[in-house]
């Protein structure tokens, strides 16, 4: 998985729109399907989205950005504080494009871990702001947090290759 | 340091991010009785600085007027302490003088009571002793402030209500010369008050005189006491000159010691005894 030097990394770029619709669906996804399917409630897609761009640019200040601005957006339209997410999202695309630049990121095997990893960093980064910042935080769930791992995980399967098609190699 | 910064861009901007949502969630949440993170976290930032402040300036505030009270007190104690000394000095001078005005109400009474006159005088000091004095003995003369211009002449009597001091030595125009009675050269002619046995008393050693030209058969006796014969023509008769000390028998004369009854060594006021008119001689012999 660490990246050899000799063998060359490659470097892929999308288009902003392709990012922008992007983000924009997952937000739709992530207001929307929750009310249909049950399941949809431990699925976080900005947070999908914000772990591959950030992966496939590979670029910290891009991946902070994408990751606060989708953040907020999802803040905004829950009913919550504004900055939760926002903050988790930002320390998770840093995250993922520092990682990018580490680890060979082509394989299944490692995107599925590393997302699952990022899908657990995320989690936990909620909860730590919880229990810091409000007076009554919510109780923490280790089942809850196990289960979306594997769901995001299973998720960021599907979704990375369907966002790989709108890539093009730099 | 910038250096540190720019090498780490990326992670300093995520701080920046992550505090500038942190600020914006704590405009957000409340905390107890809907007090807003934004408004506790400063009042808690800002409370132990205003405590510390506050304190510190408690702390100087107190230091600052213990200072102003301890300044003032050791202004009051220095003012407390020359006025303590100058009542001091006030109530040894007051003592100085009411003792001395006592003592001249006494030396006037006394001198009220005498049948002669008398001229009052300070001992103004002492002569240094000479060759007839053994080395550390007081002086056997004295000066007084009087002189031939209070009509005082030489061979006069020097006295004081505890008794005879001497006699005028020397007389000069401001003051006068005093021949204490304990002086080798000096005489007077006594009688011892009980047994009425005449002598004449010299002067000695260590401030005692010696009464002399006692006869071995007299009975004298220890603590008696001497009076001026008035037979040396120069003290008036029946002035207390002294007490015996020692009695012991001599070759034909017993050897007497006297202890004058007056404190040579505190002279400060003494009356001269004037000589008497043919009138006052002749009453003063009526009486005898």
């Amino acid at each position: 998985m660490p990246v050899s030097t000799q063998r060359p990394v490659a470097v892929f770029k999308v288009h902003p729109a392709i990012v922008s619709l992007a983000a924009l669906a997952a937000l739709l996804l992530q207001t929307f399907l929750p009310l249909k399917l049950p399941l949809a409630r431990l699925m976080d897609f900005p947070l999908l989205v914000t772990i591959y761009f950030a992966l496939m640019r590979r670029e910290k200040a891009f991946g902070i950005a994408l990751g606060t601005g989708l953040g907020l957006l999802q803040d905004a339209l829950s009913h919550g504080y504004i900055g939760i997410f926002g903050i988790a999202k930002a320390i998770v695309g840093y995250l993922a494009a520092s990682a990018s630049t580490r680890f060979e990121l082509e394989s299944l095997v490692a995107r599925t871990v590393l997302t699952g990893v990022f899908v657990l960093v995320h989690s936990l980064c909620l909860a730590a702001l919880q229990h810091a910042l409000l007076e009554a935080p919510p109780p923490f769930q280790p089942i809850a947090i196990a289960s979306a791992v594997l769901v995001n995980g299973a998720l960021g399967l599907i979704l990375f290759q369907i966002l790989d098609r709108f890539r093009r190699p730099a | 340091m910038p250096a540190f910064i720019s090498r780490h861009r990326s992670f300093f901007t995520l701080l920046a991010v992550v505090a500038a949502q942190v600020l914006l969630l704590s405009f957000q949440i409340n905390r107890n009785n809907h007090v807003r993170l934004i408004r506790y976290w400063a009042v808690a930032v800002f409370d132990p600085l205003e405590r510390s402040l506050g304190g510190l300036m408690n702390v100087s505030s107190n230091a600052y007027r213990s200072y102003r009270h301890l300044w003032r007190a050791e202004q009051e104690n220095q003012e407390l302490h020359i006025q303590l000394v100058a009542a001091q000095e006030q109530i040894q001078r007051l003592g100085e003088e009411a003792g001395e005005a006592q003592h001249l109400r006494t030396l006037l009474e006394f001198k009220n009571q005498l049948a002669f006159q008398t001229v009052a005088a300070e001992v103004i000091f002492s002569s240094p002793g000479d060759i007839t004095s053994s080395p550390g003995e007081s002086s056997n003369a004295i000066y007084i402030d009087k002189g031939s211009d209070s009509g005082l002449t030489s061979d006069l009597a020097v006295i004081t209500p505890e008794g005879v001091v001497g006699k005028i030595l020397a007389v000069f125009p401001h003051s006068a010369q005093v021949l204490l009675i304990t002086d080798r050269s000096s005489g007077v002619g006594v009688t011892l008050a009980t047994s009425r046995v005449q002598g004449i008393l010299k002067g000695g050693s260590n401030g005692l005189c010696g009464l002399h030209y006692v006869m071995n058969e007299e009975a004298v006796n220890r603590g008696e006491a001497l009076v001026t014969s008035g037979l040396d023509r120069v003290y008036p008769k029946g002035l207390p000159v002294g007490t015996v000390v020692n009695v012991g028998d001599g070759g034909i004369y017993k050897t007497i010691g006297v202890k004058p009854s007056v404190d040579l060594n505190r002279l400060e006021m003494v009356l001269v005894v004037l000589k008497p008119t043919p009138t006052e001689q002749q009453a003063l012999n009526s009486a005898r």
